[in-house]
């Protein structure tokens, strides 16, 4: 008797010790922090750069499955720039459907609201997993660890320091004061740690020199690899020079920036769709970066915006329909308000793609037309009129003798060329109109409104309560609850 | 030899007395109400006369006088007198005495009598638990114990159910642990009904801290019926039911459908009053359908359960075998919402010697469900059925250009091509038919669950036992999903590779994947029972134990099936071209020690402590043990000699508990941050927190039990206090840091939850006729009480729902209904700032923050979604032979976000809806409740609280009228037939189709089902 009990009670333990090991486990499939920084690969160092455009698709879901709410359903460029300024409504018809949408729309929105969510963990998304890209490509050995070659580093490298720059542009336009995240954190309390806004003007500076790293990196042709043309190339390192240039007044350096783009063989298409047509996709002239979409992709790289399209979200104003010059055929290559398809969206003509959220339609991001205007814009700001004019009718003057999308000539007299003029308030409205006409849709209209100091006096003319607070979104509170308050609210949120 | 003398002698006193005249045999049957009992002591009043039932409960006493009295005596029943009167058969049917206090309830890793029991243990009566005949013997337990919380996922068979005991005791995983036979597990669909022996539920912490690390969501100890030493047994038991949807809401017909939605036009900014709308201008159409989509969606549901099993055994060794099928098929139309399973069970006790003793008891289940989308939206066959405009048929025309035999199913609305797209007048919706009709959805689950133990008794007295107990629940999954292509083509890009598909699961596919787990849990105890000078009862225990888990699963998938007929459907008949395989695995482990010790003075005084220390997986080094102590106290005042006088009260005891319980239920290495270099992104998928530890629950509880008269009326209460502190929760670190990755697992705060808990007993069995009453009720305040800095709020759904200090967890957040605009200058000075296009008839929101304005700074708390108060009230007679017995179970005090209403009533698009928006708003004064109709916002598709429904309901669970035959027919030992109704009816104000779904935002939930069932139980 007492054996068995003895031996019983050593069968216990030594089950009890063998046990022992099993509590403590490796995770399955996934490798710790330690492991993952000492022992890079190169197929790591391709997806880290080539995850980072995915924020600039339109897929659907990328962060999230279906959070209508939080903005999370694709990225938000629509709503905040175009359904927010005078151009676009949030339906064909108005209902119910998305609210959130809505009170962006007529300015009621709040700290909780989806749009300004999603515009912030769309960039900052994009800017951690670059963080963590410029992190592996910088480290001291990572030719030897990968095999990875000089030219092929110093590209991808090129590629991420514009990417975070891109980023941080829409941040520090949308928000102003953000925080300047520039190294993935490593611990969970890190994260709480970094969460504070920096000065608006350290993140412009941190743009600006991240593009010239980009652009002493980037190889010196109109596509940074002839094979993988969606690539950011030197043109957008450029544009991009350009744009922040504008946006923070450095007038005289935007034409030089922009003449560069020529050098790299940039112009305007003879047709103006050609920028947005799926099938001219990276054979035209005139796109200088986009993200590229594509139909039935495994993993999807499928433009989902098509989809939302076919829901009827995404419509012109009245305003805008009516801002058009007669015969302008921009209006109906932007969208054919009879059939209600948003034609540039769509990237067709015919309503193709409508419905569909695997569309093949590149997001337009930058083009030469803008950056065209852009130096137009300054040569105004610096006294070169008759520059400033000729730029604006070589843009009338393309958009004129496009076919139009009924196959049909513009009659004679359309889009006449802006007559010579000194009076720097006539071209900077010649200007600002010719930007509604050409880059309608595309993003743009909000920021230059704010840009331009007119946001406040066209929307209130608009019928819409914008107030001075709303020259900047507010940081969503759902980061400033995340961060225990460390993140502060902008001011009148 | 002696007995022998003795009875010689005393039959020749009879036969000499002539006394042998009224003398007679007596035969008879002792049963209960669910069956026969054996071994029950059966004494002739006066008499040395005794003898037991056998297995089957007959009996024969021979030589009974004819004026003699019978007494029947079994534990755990009421003692019952009946007199012979000369009856040569007698049928004797004990009633269950549940507070009978000798009776011995299972508690952690030993038993204890009831009387010794200081902490809040309920063993479930099983008599009553039996009526409610569901597959899972969980939602058995609706009603039937005070402070436990039961509810149906949906109705749908198969789904699952949800228990909570004592309330929402986290954020996280509340969920129960079940110990069946001494094997933890947190699932128990595969236990049939008839296999149950026992339950009880461990309700406080003291009594659950032995399971220490696991026990914080209350722990449920189920024991399986074993064989009984004497003469073998076969028991059938069989039952059938039909089942009915009820409570189904009346919803629009064609011609009000068309005269509400062109209301609803006129009513929209831009269309003229004069103008005809296109709803007006099709009410002249002749191929409108008038179809009531839930007539056609439900129709009835049939159930069946067949359980055979056979015992019996000698001293040395007891046996029972059983096997049964339960199989349901639910109330929607087809068969693809169908549960089967079926069950073999083998349970063998064998003495080796009078010291050691060894058993098995293996249960191997087998469970296949074909799911159906039972609830939610994307695409919930319930939703879209009521969403589904009455204009649309069923099937398509056949003269419609896309019209095929395959797939006649009607789909977008009047859908004429993919270049004419469909009409807009009738909005978007899936044919629920159809999605039924395509889905192809099966889960199948094998699983064997059961132990291994040796016992051995140490000691001349063999007070001290060793016990060794291997625990096995091994399960494999198989599912398999094929998706097949359904419904309008709507792709008009002929280059398109799937141009011409229909809309659905586009391009065809399979996906199966199966899945293995194995848990072992390994305990060892060392249990000390002892009874000293009849004054000090010791039960001394310390143990180990040791859990494993491991599971993995391997999947694959496959498009574009060429033929997909149901021969065709496996992975080797897809396209080649979009080959999926998927393959994970995850294990972790857990390490305890555990001790307790039990101490009575007198039967008066007692004493328990319990100690629990668990090493988990899921911790890292820093926090890696959990310690979970407990001490309770009862005092049994009716034994001391002051309460003698007081004769009435037979019983009056006093208990206090104090315990911890942990929580360790976190994903697997949550302490450590991991990355992922493969997928797409590569990079931090969670950053980890070393020093995350258990959620710990603290808890108090006071109790009394009372017993009147022998304890014909018991009551027991108690008030519990349950802290829950150190939440497992995950928070989202700042995105500006991290981007947007899984959330990181943090200690986060402190939940409260008290209540009080009262349950009633009360028996007649004087006369014939024979009654039960087991009524319970229990009260629950839910509340945050505190949430650490960084997680300020927790918005878990993103939009209904705010978790906030102060707060129940999860409350229903949104604008607070103050009423319809009447006209416009109420509108305009109440949205004095920005009327945001609000007419009159769209509905008026509280402006809280009263700026002029309604924005998300006017959202407040709109609705509690846990129950405050949970009761049962069980009633079970019998008079003669007949039988009767009811159960009423429901819930009050919480609230349930009816989203399905929203998008009836409240949407903009031309949905169809219920009755009630006959009485909306139409011009001033019409209405104050109901809104506009119009395709506009009115106001309804904001999270408000319009919404929000007070899901109270009474329930009558079942109601069972059952007749017991007395007569021997040959080979029939017993006999009852029975018929039972389930779910008979509902009282509640909720509109949604159940108030009992467990959804917090309810979409349109399969219902639960009224039944009707007959069910007949033989002894062979």
């Amino acid at each position: 008797m007492k054996n068995l009990f003895k031996t019983s009670i050593l069968l216990g333990l030594l089950s009890l010790a063998s046990c022992q090991d099993e509590l403590t486990q490796d995770p399955i499939g996934l490798t710790t922090l330690e492991q993952a920084n000492t022992t890079p690969t190169l197929n790591t160092l391709e997806k880290s750069v080539s995850s980072s455009y995915q924020l600039l698709s339109n897929r659907l879901n990328i962060l999230a499955e279906w959070d209508w709410g939080g903005g999370l359903v694709f990225q938000n460029d629509y709503i905040m720039q175009d359904i927010a300024s005078d151009d676009m409504e949030k339906k064909w018809s108005s209902d119910g459907d998305q609210p959130w949408i809505d009170e962006i729309n007529n300015f009621t929105f709040t700290s909780t609201n989806g749009g300004p969510n999603g515009l912030w963990k769309y960039d900052y998304e994009g800017i951690k997993r670059i963080n963590a890209a410029i992190e592996l490509l910088t480290k001291a050995d990572i030719e030897t660890v990968t095999g990875i070659t000089t030219a092929r580093k110093n590209q991808l490298l090129g590629e991420a320091y514009f990417l975070r720059s891109y980023y941080y542009f829409s941040l520090v336009t949308n928000f102003g004061d953000v925080p300047l995240i520039l190294a993935p954190v490593k611990t969970y309390q890190e994260a709480f740690d970094v969460a504070v806004r920096a000065d608006k003007g350290l993140v412009w500076d941190k743009i600006k020199s991240d593009l010239v790293l980009a652009k002493a990196l980037l190889p010196n042709s109109k596509y940074s690899s002839p094979t993988e043309k969606w690539r950011v190339s030197k043109g957008a390192v450029i544009a991009l020079q350009a744009k922040a240039a504008l946006y923070t007044e450095k007038w005289a350096e935007v034409p030089a920036l922009v003449d560069e783009l020529a050098g790299l063989g940039f112009s305007l298409n003879a047709n103006y769709f050609d920028s947005f047509s799926t099938s001219k996709e990276y054979t035209d002239n005139e796109v200088i970066f986009s993200y590229d979409h594509q139909s039935n992709a495994t993993p999807r790289k499928g433009n989902g915006i098509c989809a939302p399209l076919g829901w009827g979200f995404f419509a012109p104003s009245t305003d805008f329909l009516n801002s058009f010059e007669p015969n302008d055929p921009r209006k109906l290559y932007t969208v054919d308000a009879a059939n209600q398809n948003v034609n540039k969206m769509l990237g067709s003509l015919d309503g193709a793609n409508k419905g569909n959220d695997d569309a093949p339609t590149n997001k337009v991001y930058m083009r030469y037309a803008d950056a065209l205007l852009w130096k137009a814009e300054a040569l105004n700001e610096t006294g070169n009129y008759s520059g400033a004019i000729a730029i604006i009718n070589q843009i009338r003057a393309r958009a004129r003798t496009t076919v139009t999308a009924l196959g049909t000539i513009p009659p004679v007299g359309t889009l006449p060329d802006r007559v010579a003029s000194t009076d720097k308030a006539t071209i900077k409205a010649w200007l600002i109109s010719e930007r509604r006409a050409e880059l309608g849709f595309e993003n743009q209209r909000m920021l230059d409104l704010k840009r331009w100091g007119i946001a406040k006096a066209v929307l209130t003319a608009h019928g819409k309560s914008f107030q001075d607070k709303h020259m900047l979104y507010p940081i969503p509170q759902s980061e400033i609850d995340a961060s225990a308050g460390t993140l502060t609210q902008n001011p009148g949120y | 030899m002696r007995k022998n003398i003795i009875y010689n002698i005393v039959l020749l006193w009879t036969i000499l007395s002539g006394s042998a005249l009224c003398a007679q045999t007596v035969k008879g049957v002792v049963s209960d109400s669910s069956g026969p009992l054996p071994q029950v002591n059966i004494n002739v009043k006066g008499t040395a006369i005794n003898t037991v039932s056998d297995f089957d409960g007959n009996f024969t006493i021979n030589k009974v006088d004819s004026n003699a009295v019978l007494i029947f005596s079994y534990i755990g029943y009421l003692t019952k007198e009946i007199p012979v009167k000369g009856n040569s058969f007698i049928n004797a049917i004990l009633t269950s005495d549940s507070q009978k206090l000798d009776e011995v309830v299972v508690v952690g890793y030993t038993s204890q009598k009831k009387a010794s029991i200081t902490g809040a243990v309920s063993s479930v009566n099983m008599d009553d638990l039996s009526k409610t005949r569901v597959a899972d013997v969980g939602q058995a337990l609706q009603g039937q114990v005070a402070g436990v919380f039961v509810s149906a996922n949906t109705g749908a068979p198969g789904d699952g159910i949800k228990i909570r005991i004592r309330g929402e005791g986290t954020l996280g995983n509340n969920d129960v642990l079940y110990v069946v036979d001494g094997v933890p597990t947190r699932d128990i669909s595969f236990l049939n009904q008839s296999d149950v022996k026992s339950m009880s539920v461990l309700k406080d912490a003291a009594a659950g801290a032995i399971y220490g690390s696991r026990a914080a969501g209350g722990v449920v100890l189920i024991t399986t019926k074993a064989g009984i030493s004497g003469k073998s047994s076969f028991d059938v038991d069989y039952y059938s039911g039909i089942h009915y949807a009820t409570n189904l809401p009346k919803m629009l017909n064609t011609d009000q459908y068309l005269m509400v939605k062109d209301q609803a036009w006129h009513n929209t900014a831009g269309n003229a009053a004069s103008a005809i709308s296109p709803y007006a201008a099709d009410r002249n159409r002749t191929d409108l359908a008038n179809t009531n989509w839930q007539d056609e969606l439900f129709t009835t549901g049939i159930s069946k359960n067949f359980q055979a099993s056979a015992s019996g055994g000698s001293e040395k060794m007891q046996y029972l075998i059983s096997g049964g099928y339960f199989g349901q098929d639910g109330i929607v139309v087809e068969n693809n919402d169908k549960y089967q399973r079926f069950n073999f069970r083998t349970n063998i006790n064998a003495n080796l010697s009078d010291r050691f003793k060894v058993g098995t008891n293996l249960q191997l289940s087998y469970a296949k469900q074909d799911k159906l989308s039972s609830s939610g939206d994307a695409p919930g066959i319930i939703r879209h059925a009521l969403i589904r405009p009455p204009v649309l048929a069923v099937y398509k025309d056949i003269n419609d250009p896309t019209y095929s035999a395959s797939n006649p199913y009607t789909d977008l609305p009047f859908y004429t091509g993919p270049n004419d797209g469909w009409s807009k007048n009738y909005e978007y919706s899936s044919n629920p038919i159809a999605i039924v009709h395509f889905t192809d959805d099966k889960r199948n689950t094998f699983q064997t669950f059961g132990n291994l133990y040796g016992e051995y008794a140490f000691l001349s007295d063999k007070s001290l036992k060793f016990r060794s107990n291997l625990g096995v629940d091994i399960q494999f999954s198989h599912n398999k999903n094929f998706g097949e292509n359904f419904g309008d083509a709507n792709i008009n890009d002929p280059s398109n590779p799937y141009y011409g598909m229909g809309r659905n699961n586009r391009p065809n596919s399979l996906n199966e994947n199966r899945g293995e787990a194995m848990t072992f849990t390994f305990s060892n105890t060392l249990n000390y029972i002892k009874t000293i000078n009849e004054k000090h009862t010791i039960n001394l225990l310390v143990g180990s134990e040791n859990i494993t888990s491991k599971s993995s699963a391997i999947g694959g998938s496959r498009q574009s099936f060429d033929n997909t007929t149901d021969p065709f459907r496996y992975l080797d008949y897809g396209s080649t071209t979009n080959i999926y395989s998927s393959g994970s695995a995850s294990n972790w482990s857990l390490l305890s020690f555990f001790a307790s010790g039990t101490y009575g003075y007198a039967n008066k005084y007692f004493v328990t402590s319990t100690m629990r220390a668990d090493a988990s997986s899921r911790f890292g080094a820093n926090n890696k043990w959990g310690y979970f102590p407990s001490v309770s106290g009862g005092w049994v005042v009716s034994k001391e000699n002051f309460m003698e006088k007081v004769d009435w009260i037979s019983n009056l005891k006093l208990r206090a508990s104090w315990g911890q319980n942990g929580n360790q239920e976190i994903p697997n290495n949550a302490y450590q941050t991991i990355v992922d270099v493969t997928s797409d992104p590569p990079g931090v998928k969670r950053y980890g927190n070393e020093d995350i530890k258990w959620e710990t629950t603290t808890q108090t509880n006071f109790g009394v039990d009372l017993g009147i008269l022998k304890n014909k009326l018991s009551f027991t209460a108690d008030y519990f206090t349950k802290k829950t502190s150190d939440i497992l929760l995950t928070v989202g670190l700042p995105a500006v840091a991290v981007g947007v990755i899984d959330r990181t697992f943090v200690n986060a705060g402190e939940v409260s939850n008290k209540g009080f808990e009262f349950g009633l007993n009360l028996q007649n069995n004087d006369h014939a006729f024979k009654y039960n009453v087991n009524a319970n009720i229990a009260t629950l305040t839910n509340r945050v009480n505190k949430l650490q800095t960084f997680v300020k709020n927790i918005t878990d759904d993103a939009t209904h729902t705010k978790t906030e200090v102060g707060q129940p967890i999860s409350s229903y957040y949104g604008f607070q209904f103050d009423g319809i605009y009447q006209n416009a200058s109420e509108v305009s000075s109440t949205l004095f700032a920005n009327a945001n296009g609000t007419q009159p008839g769209d509905i008026k929101f509280k402006d809280l923050n009263r700026d002029g304005q309604i924005n998300a700074d006017d959202r407040t708390f709109i609705g509690n979604p846990i129950p405050k108060v949970t009761y049962g009230f069980a009633f079970s007679s019998s008079y003669k032979n007949f039988d009767f017995s009811f159960l009423l179970q429901g819930v009050e005090g919480v609230d349930r976000y009816n989203d399905l209403k929203q998008i009836l009533n409240y949407d903009s698009r031309p949905f169809n809806s219920t009755t009630a928006v006959l009485n909306s708003w139409n011009g001033e004064g019409t209405s104050n409740t109901t809104p506009r109709l119009t395709f506009n916002n009115n106001g309804g598709g904001n999270v408000s609280s319009v919404f929000v429904e007070d899901a109270s309901y009474l329930r009558l669970k079942n109601l069972e009228i059952g007749y017991t035959f007395n007569t021997e027919i040959a080979g029939i030992k017993y006999l009852r037939l029975y018929a039972s109704g389930q779910n008979l009816f509902t009282v509640t104000k909720y509109t949604g189709l159940d108030p009992e779904s467990t959804s917090l935002i309810d979409k349109g939930t399969y219902p639960q089902s009224q039944s009707f069932i007959l069910g007949i139980k033989v002894k062979l």
